[in-house]
């Protein structure tokens, strides 16, 4: 360990009772991203907080609860960070698909937010889509793979018959232009899905059901608005199943 | 995909009371309002109980427990079980909040009276979360106990920061201590704590 590393690391007692500030906390967790020994030993000591914060509990005031809820109805919720320190997922493990399935989740209620539908409404297309994704992600033959298109994921269950792409900062295609996902067929033809413009945020995700027998890839171009019965635009990204 | 077997699978995720707060916060995570009702009935005894301990006036302790509790919701997607407990997560956000409250307490102090006199449970009505007195009253004997045991400086060194939102330069200070000293002291401190407690679950 080097020095200034020693230093950082003696930093952690401050950090777990919040006893740095904004800066040095900043530092320390980016220190923490690529020191598995500090994480370690703060997953350690925050049972102390734990402790020490139950012995604290009282009845929260009235209204409260009424307040917190109302209030997360109108929140979009993060997009997952990559985990740190810890190398990119391979295809095929199955906790990438559930990492992707909450990224979904957050994506769709940022998507919802957006156009301002009412609680009901977010909350039966949240449960709706998540059927969905979640039907496709946590299906036992789920593989999930990069695409080059932002940071994105293409996640494909053969068992499912459906193929889920989605992702954030994708940039915007040109004007009058939309995303649309193709299949490639084994015999070099390819099959049309969904055409979709990522939000604000670059955010996206569509689900297309298909059977993959014969499927050997999953490309994406740049189409005319409301898509195309077959590829005429430029491929923005493909991955080979 | 049909609808039937979307009811299948989804009847297959945890969510009825057997559910941990763990599992009730990962449910959260991928935008489920229900799972979230459940996680704050489990937590917001404690989270607006720290809040009110560092900030120590209601009224700021209430908008502290609210902006915590919504963050929980915003982050629960990056919750990852090997970071900890659920609960320790979530009451390291709370305390998070009350500690950021309680150094920018000027500028609190003016929205506090934009707010008016209101005090607790002015909004009438019976509070809506019960707290598990039996609960708290035990963690609070372990706590008195578990301070009891660290030297005197770890102790107030632990005190000044925890309760009191001390920064450790501001504990070197208040304790006449060099800097290291207090950066250390509140590391061993809380390591004693930890094995403690570790000890006698």
């Amino acid at each position: 360990m080097s020095e200034s590393n020693a230093q950082v690391h003696a930093l952690i007692g401050a950090y777990v009772v919040d006893a740095l500030d904004a800066d040095e906390r900043a530092e320390f967790e980016a220190h923490l991203a690529e020191c598995a020994a500090c994480r370690e030993e703060v997953a350690s000591l925050r049972g102390v907080g734990e402790t020490l914060a139950s012995a604290e509990a009282v009845p929260p005031p009235a209204g409260l609860r009424a307040d917190v809820l109302a209030q997360i109805g109108q929140t979009p919720q993060a997009v997952p960070a990559p985990a740190s320190g810890i190398a990119q997922p391979e295809p095929r493990k199955r906790w990438a698909p559930r990492l992707v399935l909450a990224a979904a989740s957050a994506l769709l209620l940022v998507a919802l937010g957006v156009v301002g539908v009412n609680a009901y409404q977010t909350h039966r297309e949240t449960v709706a889509m998540e059927h969905d994704v979640m039907m496709v992600t946590t299906a036992p033959d789920a593989h999930s793979m990069e695409l080059a298109l932002g940071t994105s994921h293409v996640v494909v269950s053969e068992s499912m018959s459906a193929v889920v792409v989605m992702g954030d900062e994708a940039p915007m295609p040109a004007d009058g232009m939309e995303y649309q996902v193709f299949l490639m067929m084994e015999d070099g033809s390819s099959m049309p899905g969904p055409a979709f413009t990522p939000g604000a945020d670059g955010d996206f995700m569509t689900v297309m059901s298909a059977p993959m027998d014969g499927v050997v890839g999953v490309a994406v171009t740049e189409e005319p608005m409301g898509g195309s019965p077959s590829m005429t635009g430029e491929m923005v990204a493909l991955v080979h199943l | 995909m049909d609808e039937a077997s979307a009811e299948r699978h989804l009847s297959a995720v945890p969510s009825e009371p057997a559910a941990t707060l763990g599992e009730l916060l990962t449910l959260a995570g991928r935008g489920s309002s229900t799972a979230f009702e459940k996680v704050y009935d489990h937590v917001a005894g404690a989270v607006y109980g720290v809040a009110l301990r560092v900030v120590r006036d209601p009224e700021l302790a209430r908008d502290v427990a609210q902006e915590a509790l919504v963050e929980v919701w915003r982050l629960a997607p990056r919750y990852r079980s090997d970071a900890g407990s659920a609960k320790a997560w979530i009451l390291t956000i709370a305390h998070r909040r009350a500690v950021d409250a309680v150094r920018s307490e000027q500028a609190l102090r003016e929205r506090s009276r934009a707010h008016g006199a209101a005090v607790v449970g002015e909004a009438g009505g019976e509070p809506d979360a019960v707290v598990d007195v039996q609960y708290a009253a035990w963690a609070a004997a372990r706590v008195r106990s578990g301070l009891a045991g660290l030297t005197s400086l770890q102790r107030e060194a632990l005190e000044l920061a925890y309760y009191k939102g001390y920064t450790h330069v501001e504990v070197a200070e208040a304790l006449g201590v060099p800097l290291g000293t207090a950066k250390a002291r509140l590391r061993d401190g809380l390591i004693k704590l930890r094995d403690l407690w570790e000890a006698t679950p």
